[in-house]
């Protein structure tokens, strides 16, 4: 028998299938629109959520020293204020590190040794966690574990032998979940628990001797004014009295702040005179019963509004004052008159309240108020839309996911089966089209086309619908991604928009929309390889 | 038509060169086709002999196994039963790379509802199994224009099947099947769609090339006129080959082909 030689059966450019592939794409624009259209749809759901958790997972890390410091003031007014009870006192501990002004604040204060402030150290570690544990448990759980026990009492309740005992059937009858630690290890912390409890009592009474010697510095004031002084005085007693507030950073910082809510304040006991309501309500054409302090804010956002404010605000302290002159000179009239005494009397009494009020208010709403200079207001009220805008994206930022850009564990999953789906529709696409072009690959055949060939031919087309559909999805579920975050967290917060992150996620998205597609063609391209050429000869 | 008749007659046959050899060769060919339990036996056993530079028809009812055969014979398809030679090589033994080979240069195939590309012009149709054959993309250009100037087509060759007519778009499905040269030319009904004057011209030149080039031609056709050029007759009747005869052994006359019988 003669060997055929097959020569150089030549591998096709990939130009020229390139070309072929194109083409044959034109032709068939409209199924493959509903290829490119599917393959979008699953990369715009990739990217959305991508794009969203990259944002937060930037707005979180931009805000984060912004929303620390914005807690400062009213973490020291706290703790110069109150001792605190013994859950806050493990949580302060656990979360401070050895070299940390706290860690050496509580020791001194406690008069604890460097080696029984260490176990305490370690003890509220170990305390924080299992209180964690218990807090991320559910309902159910928790009530079968620790039956109503909550924060140092759970402590107790597993001191006790029917405690630890229920704790124990509890736990092991539990088959998906695990105590953060083993039970030699609990039970080694729960002998401790005692002594742990007593350093505790410690430290409380150390801190509550602090605060007297604060209280002694801090004269008649309410803290945050004590904080706000900038003579530095009030800073040196709180030093003296053993905690770490420093006077270069922490002390000039809080005080700034301090200032700043006592000014708000101020200004929103200004509003709540009934003459400044009016005035708010007339400028803002609505009535003085739906005028709200957020309305009051956002008029003094701008210079010229808060100029007009001050102004009226002199205005009203006018307007009472001459009324109360009124007041008064209605009063001498009346006394004069002896036929009406005992009305007049009742008159004049009202007219002392009334004068009593205006001066009140004058006093206590409208004065301080009108110490602030417009600008002042302005920036108070500018401030105060930034901490708003904080506080809003701190609570959006919570729930993150520490995982790869940001997404958690089950994002990942729904991820996962979004992606099969798709692989699936774009499968069913291309079978589709390959049945509809059987009769093209047979004719291929004829000519001599080689079985790879055609499988290129299909994976090649797939592929360019991928890229297509991958870069419409990509674009497409960024824009929707940033602007649902844009308004949910302010425009304010427009720079924190992480456009490298993006633009890798994109890619990524893209390389994935191919790699789907390209995967999905795989078994029809397949199946399309193996017709037999006996089909082209089948007569219609 | 009564012309016709003695011209038929009169037309000596070609002449025989003794050292004509086989070109495809078939041996107890058997094809059955198997669906869901129903078992259609297309082909009975067939055993026939092809030589090189011969036209052959192959006549007979549609649902006779005709397509089968040309399946069996030009490698689109494996038979249950029996083997096909193909220049002396079992069909069976050869590889998906060498049967494409073979495809690609050895057979031409022409087919009734001509199976052009639609997204491809006239001449990139006829270049593709050029492309697949390794030639050059200038070379095949200019092969192609000659193909299509051939059949007559010269001007149309950047149009596409679409805008063509049914003799056009089967020239340039000829001029395709020459592509590379092959030496046998597989057709499956060429003038089944045509009308009279188109399909005469199609015959005119699968006779030219049968006489001129020397290709091997192996037609299966319902058309008489097939008849004028043709050397052997084949006639196939549920799956078996009921008669070949050569043509000037036949009488033939206007409503019937006289001569010995089956």
């Amino acid at each position: 028998m003669k060997p055929i030689q097959v020569a150089d059966q030549p591998r096709l450019g990939l130009l020229r299938t390139t070309r072929i592939t194109v083409d044959g794409i034109r032709y068939r624009l409209f199924r493959t629109s509903v290829t490119v259209a599917v393959i979008a749809m699953a990369v715009a759901f990739l990217m959305n959520i991508l794009s969203e958790s990259l944002m937060k997972r930037a707005v979180a890390h931009d805000t984060r020293e912004q929303i620390a410091r914005m807690h400062t003031v009213h973490d020291w007014a706290a703790r110069l204020t109150r001792p605190g009870t013994p859950e806050e006192i493990i949580a302060s501990l656990s979360r401070a590190e050895e070299h940390d002004a706290v860690y050496r604040e509580t020791a001194a204060m406690a008069k604890l040794t460097p080696e029984a402030m260490a176990e305490l150290h370690r003890s509220a570690r170990e305390a924080a966690d299992i209180l964690r544990f218990f807090d991320d448990l559910d309902y159910a759980r928790r009530r079968a574990l620790i039956h109503a026990a909550s924060g140092a009492g759970i402590f107790e309740r597993l001191g006790t032998p029917t405690g630890f005992e229920q704790f124990k059937t509890a736990l092991a009858g539990m088959k998906s979940v695990r105590f953060i630690m083993r039970l030699n290890d609990l039970t080694r912390f729960l002998s401790a628990w005692p002594k742990t409890l007593a350093r505790i009592e410690q430290v409380r009474q150390g801190r509550a001797q602090a605060i007297r010697n604060v209280d002694a510095a801090r004269g008649g004031r309410t803290i945050l004014a004590a904080l706000a002084e900038t003579g530095g005085e009030f800073g040196q007693a709180v030093r003296d009295a053993g905690f770490a507030f420093d006077a270069q950073v922490t002390a000039p910082g809080v005080a700034d702040r301090a200032q700043r809510i006592l000014d708000q304040r101020r200004l929103e006991k200004s509003a709540e005179s009934i003459l400044m309501l009016q005035a708010i309500a007339q400028r803002r054409n609505v009535v003085p019963t739906d005028v709200t302090v957020a309305m009051m804010w956002g008029l003094l956002r701008g210079r010229r509004a808060a100029t007009w404010y001050r102004g009226r605000l002199g205005q009203s302290i006018d307007t009472l004052k001459t009324e109360n002159q009124k007041l008064a000179r209605e009063s001498e009239e009346l006394k004069k008159n002896d036929e009406q005494i005992r009305k007049n009397n009742e008159q004049i009494k009202l007219n002392d309240e009334k004068t009593k009020e205006n001066l009140h208010t004058i006093r206590e709403k409208l004065v301080p108020a009108s110490d602030l200079t417009p600008e002042r207001m302005t920036e108070l009220a500018r401030h105060r839309n930034r901490e708003a805008a904080l506080a809003r994206a701190e609570r959006l930022t919570v729930g993150m996911g520490r995982g790869w850009m940001g997404l958690g564990e089950r994002m990942g999953w729904l991820l996962f089966v979004s992606m099969l789906v798709c692989v699936i529709g774009i499968s069913n696409a291309m079978l589709m089209s390959v049945t509809e072009r059987f009769r093209e690959i047979a004719t291929m055949k004829c000519l001599g086309a080689l079985d790879g060939f055609i499988m290129i031919m299909f994976v090649l087309e797939s592929c360019f619908l991928g890229v297509v559909g991958g870069l419409i999805g990509a674009v497409l579920g960024s824009l929707i991604g940033l602007g649902r975050m844009l308004a949910a967290f302010g425009t304010t917060f427009m720079a924190s928009v992480p456009v490298v992150d993006l633009l890798a996620a994109m890619i990524v998205a893209v390389g994935l929309g191919v790699v789907l597609a390209a995967v999905a063609a795989v078994y029809p391209s397949f199946k399309a390889a193996r017709l037999a050429p006996m089909e082209a000869m089948r007569v219609e | 038509m009564s012309e016709k008749k003695h011209e038929m007659n009169a037309t000596p046959p070609k002449p025989d060169h003794g050292r004509r050899r086989v070109i495809i060769r078939t041996v107890g060919l058997k094809k059955h086709y198997d669906m869901k339990g129903v078992v259609t036996e297309a082909l009975r056993g067939v055993d026939v002999e092809i030589y090189t530079g011969e036209f052959i028809s192959v006549m007979g009812p549609s649902g006779s196994g005709k397509t089968t055969f040309f399946n069996m014979i030009g490698a689109l398809d494996s038979p249950s039963a029996g083997r096909v030679f193909i220049d002396e090589v079992d069909a069976a033994q050869l590889t998906a790379e060498e049967l494409a080979y073979l495809r690609c240069n050895k057979i031409g195939y022409i087919f009734q509802s001509y199976n052009l590309i639609q997204y491809m012009t006239a001449l990139e149709n006829v270049t593709t199994p050029m492309i697949f054959g390794g030639v050059l993309p200038d070379e095949a250009r200019k092969r192609g224009m000659e193909l299509l100037d051939l059949v007559g087509l010269g001007e149309r060759w950047h149009h596409r099947p679409i805008e063509m007519s049914g003799g056009q778009q089967q020239r340039v499905a000829i001029a395709r099947s020459l592509a590379n040269q092959p030496s046998v030319l597989l057709c499956d009904e060429p003038t089944g769609n045509l009308d009279l004057a188109t399909g005469q011209g199609i015959l005119e030149v699968l006779q030219r090339l049968n006489e001129i080039k020397g290709v091997t031609v192996i037609c299966a056709t319902h058309d008489h006129r097939m008849l004028d050029i043709c050397d052997r007759l084949m006639w196939i009747r549920d799956g078996r080959i009921q008669r070949i005869a050569r043509r000037d052994e036949l009488h033939i006359e206007v409503g019937a082909i006289g001569g010995e019988t089956a």
